[in-house]
């Protein structure tokens, strides 16, 4: 009798996923992730408050000034405060993030769904992702640069182009696994529809990885717009960028050390914040399938 | 071993392809008039109807594209308009500084997991296990110029003793032990993501391995753990770390661009760089394409070696 209710308490702990999820970020590497990330979307969104001085703003005598109490990083090259130029550069990049991750994935999952359901389609998506995938990301940021020139439109498509097709890839593969499942068969086997079994059993099943791609695409898209930054082929200056801060910095590292360290924390910060945020979720997952 | 090849050439013949007609559509879906771009701001309008005749910019689409790859085929792929000469000359003087960094850091890499990659699975001391994943997630995470600018920080700029950039004055093959010092900031900082994915594959699947029955049974017959690791279980892991290498030059081929940018390494991935900003679309065209041919070539020639080395990839689609 006690061994039938302990049976029954495990089953019905193991549907409810949500606190799984919740545990992979709140202990560990994904609490880590979580504090580090929340603080730099802290200072970005609370830039105009805390930035000393407009990030374009030229700043009479302030010629590559060390750090100080007025300039905490410092100035550069043309007057400018880099922390000023450190915190708006936060925003874009965040912004780029929040714009163009979730389209990948969302146009990303979409294709793969509807990939998954029809033969044709799945044929021309997997030859579509193929030519994608066949330009490593950053030559496809040139590729894209090349055309567009310049800009912050550049920057959202090439992170779109880059992240859709893996998640259009596992949105698929997923899909097309959770299909095969015994009970998914016996449901449509009762008459379901396509799109009862994919809102009642697959949007379910897939979501949790998913979720751990996006953390992982976020670490990613930082990777390559901070680089299309770096190279010049990104924001246009004089808007501040993390990547264009560290580019400009280059050139000043004898004269002001921190004005390269100010970017160079933020974006290691950033990608390394929202891989950690992965690895948590992913190590939740795990634990609570086993 | 040649069915498997028959099998994978079409579609790999296919991505090319469409890759070519994307890199071609390049140039005609440039804003504005890619000839008057080309020949610069205060171009007259001969020398732009000059370049739209060299480029043919007046005849169809179709011809031109057949034109365009007939001169790729033939190693004569036009020349540039912003650097000077031609492309096949630019590129010739770039592909060894290119290839030497990436030989360098292919090698610190996969030197990198071998030595690291049993030590980490066979470790049992935690300390060397936490600094181990630590330094790894590290190493996968930072970005390489983020790496590369932070590397010139350190050991160019506050601790100088070793060149920020560039190379040496009379060139790379003048004095080896000079150019080695020009060369080890640039490829330890492109070997580092390399070899930390490449790192943590061998040792986790190193760990999996240690649990095979044969590895018990070796250890119960009395053999050392550290043989066992090293004769048996590393060969068995060698033939998918190869797969997962030859996925990483992705990683190669981009990190390259953004190496060499960072320390002024004069090889492809400053020329496309310079291409870029410079608006040279000829020469950036036949550059994506040429990073493209090479990324696929790499992959098919990963996935050959894979099929050489287990028989299962080999005949897998024969069912």
């Amino acid at each position: 009798m006690t061994e039938l209710k302990a049976q029954e308490a495990q089953v019905k702990a193991e549907p409810d996923r949500r606190p799984v999820r919740r545990n992979g970020l709140t202990h560990g590497r994904g609490l880590v992730g979580v504090v580090l990330i929340g603080v730099i979307v802290l200072l970005g969104v609370l830039a105009p408050l805390l930035a000393p001085f407009s990030p374009q703003e030229q700043i009479e005598g302030a010629n590559l000034l060390g750090p100080s109490g007025t300039h905490p990083f410092g100035t550069d090259e043309v007057n400018r405060d880099v922390f000023s130029r450190v915190l708006y550069g936060i925003r874009i990049d965040l912004f780029i993030c929040l714009i163009a991750v979730p389209a990948g994935a969302l146009l990303g999952g979409l294709i793969g769904l509807v990939a998954s359901q029809t033969g044709i389609a799945d044929v021309f998506a997997q030859r579509a992702f193929d030519v994608v995938l066949a330009f490593p990301p950053i030559i496809l940021g040139i590729g894209i640069a090349a055309i567009t020139g310049t800009g912050v439109l550049p920057v959202v498509c090439v992170v779109i182009g880059a992240e859709l097709p893996l998640f259009g890839r596992l949105v698929r593969t997923a899909t097309l696994k959770v299909r095969e499942l015994p009970y998914v068969d016996a449901a449509e086997s009762m008459g379901a529809s396509r799109a009862w079994v994919l809102r009642k059993h697959i949007v379910p099943n897939i979501l949790d990885s998913v979720i751990v791609q996006l953390a992982l695409s976020a670490s990613g898209a930082v990777f390559i717009l901070s680089a299309m930054n770096f190279l010049g082929i990104g924001v246009k200056p004089p808007e501040p960028s993390l990547g264009g801060v560290l580019a400009d910095a280059m050139a000043q590292l004898g004269s002001n050390t921190m004005y390269a360290v100010g970017p160079l924390l933020v974006i290691v910060v950033l990608v390394l914040g929202f891989q950690l945020i992965a690895q948590g979720l992913l190590a939740a997952r795990r634990g609570g399938a086993s | 071993m040649t069915a498997y090849l028959l099998r994978r050439l079409p579609s790999l013949a296919l991505v090319l392809a469409a890759a070519s007609v994307l890199i071609f559509a390049v140039i005609r879906l440039v804003p504005g008039d890619p000839a008057t771009a080309l020949a610069g701001a205060n171009a007259t309008p001969e020398a732009v109807e000059a370049i739209r005749a060299e480029l043919g910019l007046d005849r169809p689409w179709v011809t031109q594209y057949f034109a365009w790859l007939g001169g790729l085929l033939t190693f004569d792929p036009g020349r540039s308009y912003l650097i000077g000469g031609t492309i096949g000359s630019l590129i010739t003087e770039s592909l060894g500084n290119t290839l030497l960094l990436a030989s360098s850091s292919l090698f610190l890499a996969v030197l990198t997991a071998l030595v690291l990659g049993p030590l980490w699975a066979g470790t049992r001391k935690p300390w060397l296990e936490h600094l181990l994943t630590g330094i790894n997630t590290l190493a996968v995470a930072v970005p390489t110029f983020v790496m590369g600018v932070a590397l010139i920080l350190l050991l160019g700029v506050l601790v100088p003793v070793l060149p920020s950039g560039g190379v040496p004055r009379d060139g790379l093959l003048a004095n080896p032990s000079i150019t080695v010092q020009y060369l080890l900031l640039p490829a330890v900082c492109l070997a580092l993501p390399i070899g930390a994915v490449l790192t943590r594959y061998v040792a986790e699947s190193l760990r999996t391995e240690m649990a095979q029955p044969y590895v018990v049974t070796a250890l119960a017959a009395g053999v050392s753990r550290r043989r066992v690791l090293l004769r048996h279980a590393l060969r068995n892991v060698l033939p998918t770390s190869l797969t997962v290498l030859g996925l990483q030059t992705g990683a190669l081929l981009g990190g390259a661009v953004l190496v060499e940018f960072t320390f002024s390494w004069p090889g492809l991935g400053l020329l496309i760089e310079r291409a870029i900003t410079g608006r040279d679309y000829p020469v950036v065209q036949v550059l994506l394409i040429l990073s493209v041919v090479v990324f696929a070539v790499l992959q098919l020639l990963t996935d050959v070696a894979h099929a050489l080395l287990d028989p299962r990839v080999r005949l897998g689609g024969a069912r």
